[in-house]
């Protein structure tokens, strides 16, 4: 990483931002000076509003990745080894990936209410089907070989998934985790506007009311930096390690 | 041949199953309507919504908006894309912008883009805007750097000049990835498009199934549901696979097929 | 290899910072904040907690699960509640944001 090197486009866009507000008159309601932003920032930290709800946010999406994780995966394998339930599966699990989890929104409010619940469930959702989707593709991507060489030295079941199955279908899980948590954070978002129990959602949406522009500006940058942090120094890592480690059947 | 047949039907079998169950579901528990309706009550009030009532103005609300948004998104895309690809320095310097505003894109907006814009179509076309903008940019960029120098260099030195290069070797050479990213950026853009309706319109699908659960009426919600699913296989099936199939196989290029 | 190794070891780093970095902190310094009159209580009692920014509803929200809010005392940064259990006490001089909890009438 070049961390010095990455940083130089946002302090042209900083500046950029400062002139604008600085030389035209863009009026407060509009736009927020960035002293101002990172004022609100220190201040939503020292308060300590803004570890609250960036932890409910990340508690929740880890929460809903790893039940995603637990349910989706042996899911995957259970349909992705058989050709019949792949085949009877993949087009409804497209048609669901068409109606993203928001649309059920509405749905789980009415059956949840205004709850954390509601979040959780839309997120495992959104997070669900991707993973299931790669999951199976991953498992049916493997040549039968390998699976019928390990049974004809006498192999069960059990060892056939674990020595074949799974470090081979592996790579293919981990995409499907990184695409279920870009779609799964925006999800998370979306239902914390809606349904306000806490997390960032809640907090950006909150300050609307209140027309506070600079904390929803704060908001803005946290969720996009939390996202880039979970993407870029958890998922890719460990996507790096597993692949370097068994990325021997990798298409 | 009775394989060949099981085989063309098996597809179905989860949505006959699922309807199976919501069938059984209904007839034994008897939930309120507000809980889950019966799969009748969700066809009739589809129905009834169809025909003289508001569903076919929330469809072409929703179509518009869509349509207005990727436009602008698709040729603000290709625009920047190709300046950057075409230009290391110039994408060397976006590459960290565009990933920190494509972790924002599409509803984070939201809040901030209501005190400009208001309720209603242009805050839906932003949002769409935003999201299709970078699908399309990162597409475009990536199909620019591409091309093969080879060929443009063979182009320049038959006398060819720049604008002519582009035109008949980066473009084409682009365009199986331009098209990719079209089709995921539509993807992506009806999704956010529902998102950005539940909060902030007053016509449309999404605002549809929104107001569906404000008056606790399941069956508009579960109708609409499957309404936006349909109509996004539909747009996916029959007009953006082919598009990409056509122009693909006329230009005689290799389509990748991943294009995220 | 080692990079990889390492980002993650950031990440899960900054993650945990997120997560428990307030909480831990103000254990830490949670023996500055109970005024000593306050340490040995043994059953409920009213305190006024003083906070040095103006609080907002978050804050009140916060402080009305450890006792019962009974308004402000004098300034807009002091809050009176009453009814305070020990165990609470002990839960408020942890939170970060709060600046002393003093004894109440």
């Amino acid at each position: 990483m070049k961390p010095l090197k990455t940083l130089i486009p946002f302090a042209v866009l900083v500046a950029v931002w400062w002139g604008i507000k600085a030389g035209a008159d863009v009026p407060d309601k509009l736009l927020v000076a960035p002293l101002a932003v990172w004022a609100s920032f220190t201040g939503l930290v020292s308060h300590g509003i803004l570890a609250e709800y960036a932890s409910a946010s990340l508690r929740l999406i880890g929460t809903a990745a790893i039940i995603s994780f637990v349910i989706g995966v042996p899911l995957g394998f259970a349909v992705g080894t058989n050709r019949y339930a792949a085949r009877a599966l993949e087009g409804t699990l497209r048609f669901l990936q068409g109606i993203s989890g928001i649309a059920w929104l509405p749905l789980a409010i009415l059956w949840f209410g205004f709850s954390q619940t509601t979040t959780l469930t839309i997120v495992i959702y959104t997070l669900i089907v991707p993973i299931i989707f790669n999951t199976m593709t991953g498992v049916r991507a493997i040549p039968d070989n390998y699976a019928l060489a390990l049974q004809s030295l006498g192999a069960g079941r059990l060892r056939i998934v674990r020595d074949v199955y799974l470090p081979g279908a592996l790579p293919s899980i981990i995409v499907g985790m990184r695409l279920g948590m870009g779609y799964g954070w925006r999800a998370l978002i979306a239902s914390e506007m809606l349904v306000r129990q806490g997390g960032l959602g809640d907090l950006i949406f909150g300050a609307r009311t209140f027309g506070q522009i600079d904390r929803i500006m704060v908001g803005m940058v946290v969720i996009g930096t939390l996202y880039i942090v979970v993407d870029r120094l958890l998922v890719q890592p460990v996507e790096t390690l597993t692949v370097a480690r068994w990325g021997v059947l990798r298409r | 041949m009775i394989d060949r047949w099981i085989w063309r039907l098996l597809p179905w079998v989860p949505a006959a199953i699922a309807l199976l169950a919501w069938w059984a579901w209904f007839a034994i528990e008897q939930p309120p309507a507000s809980v889950m309706p019966s799969a009748f009550a969700v066809i009739a009030t589809m129905a009834d919504l169809a025909f003289g009532g508001r569903l076919p103005g929330d469809i072409l609300a929703s179509m518009a908006r869509l349509l207005g948004g990727s436009a602008l998104g698709i040729v603000t895309g290709m625009a920047a894309g190709f300046v950057a690809g075409l230009n290391r320095p110039i994408a060397d310097f976006m590459n960290p912008l565009v990933v920190f505003f494509n972790a924002i894109s599409g509803i984070v907006w939201l809040p901030l883009v209501i005190g400009w814009l208001g309720i209603g179509s242009p805050l839906a076309i932003f949002l769409i805007w935003n999201t299709v903008f970078f699908i399309i940019f990162q597409n475009t960029v990536l199909g620019v750097q591409l091309v093969p120098e080879v060929l443009e260099l063979g182009v320049q030195s038959l006398g060819g000049s720049r604008w002519e290069t582009i035109r008949s070797v980066t473009l084409p050479g682009a365009l199986p990835y331009i098209l990719s990213g079209i089709r995921s950026g539509l993807g992506f853009g009806w999704r956010a498009l529902i998102a950005a309706e539940l909060v902030g319109a007053t016509t449309g699908l999404g605002q549809l199934i929104f107001s569906g659960a404000e008056y606790h009426r399941a069956d508009i919600i579960v109708g609409g549901c499957l309404l936006i699913g349909a109509i996004a296989m539909a747009m996916d099936r029959w007009l953006l696979l082919p598009i990409e199939k056509r122009t693909v196989i006329r230009w005689g290029l290799v389509a990748t097929g991943q294009g995220r | 290899m080692r990079a990889a190794r390492l980002r993650l070891l950031a990440g899960v780093a900054l993650i945990a910072a997120i997560l428990f970095g307030q909480s831990l902190i103000g254990i830490a310094t949670a023996g500055g904040r109970l005024d000593p009159v306050l340490r040995d209580s043994t059953g409920p009692v009213n305190v006024v907690v003083v906070m040095d920014f103006i609080p907002e509803r978050f804050h009140t929200e916060r402080l009305s699960t450890y006792g019962v809010f009974a308004g402000r005392d004098k300034t807009v940064n002091r809050v009176r509640l009453r009814m305070v259990s020990p165990e609470n006490l002990r839960r408020l001089s942890r939170l970060v944001w709060v600046s002393t909890v003093e004894p109440g009438r």
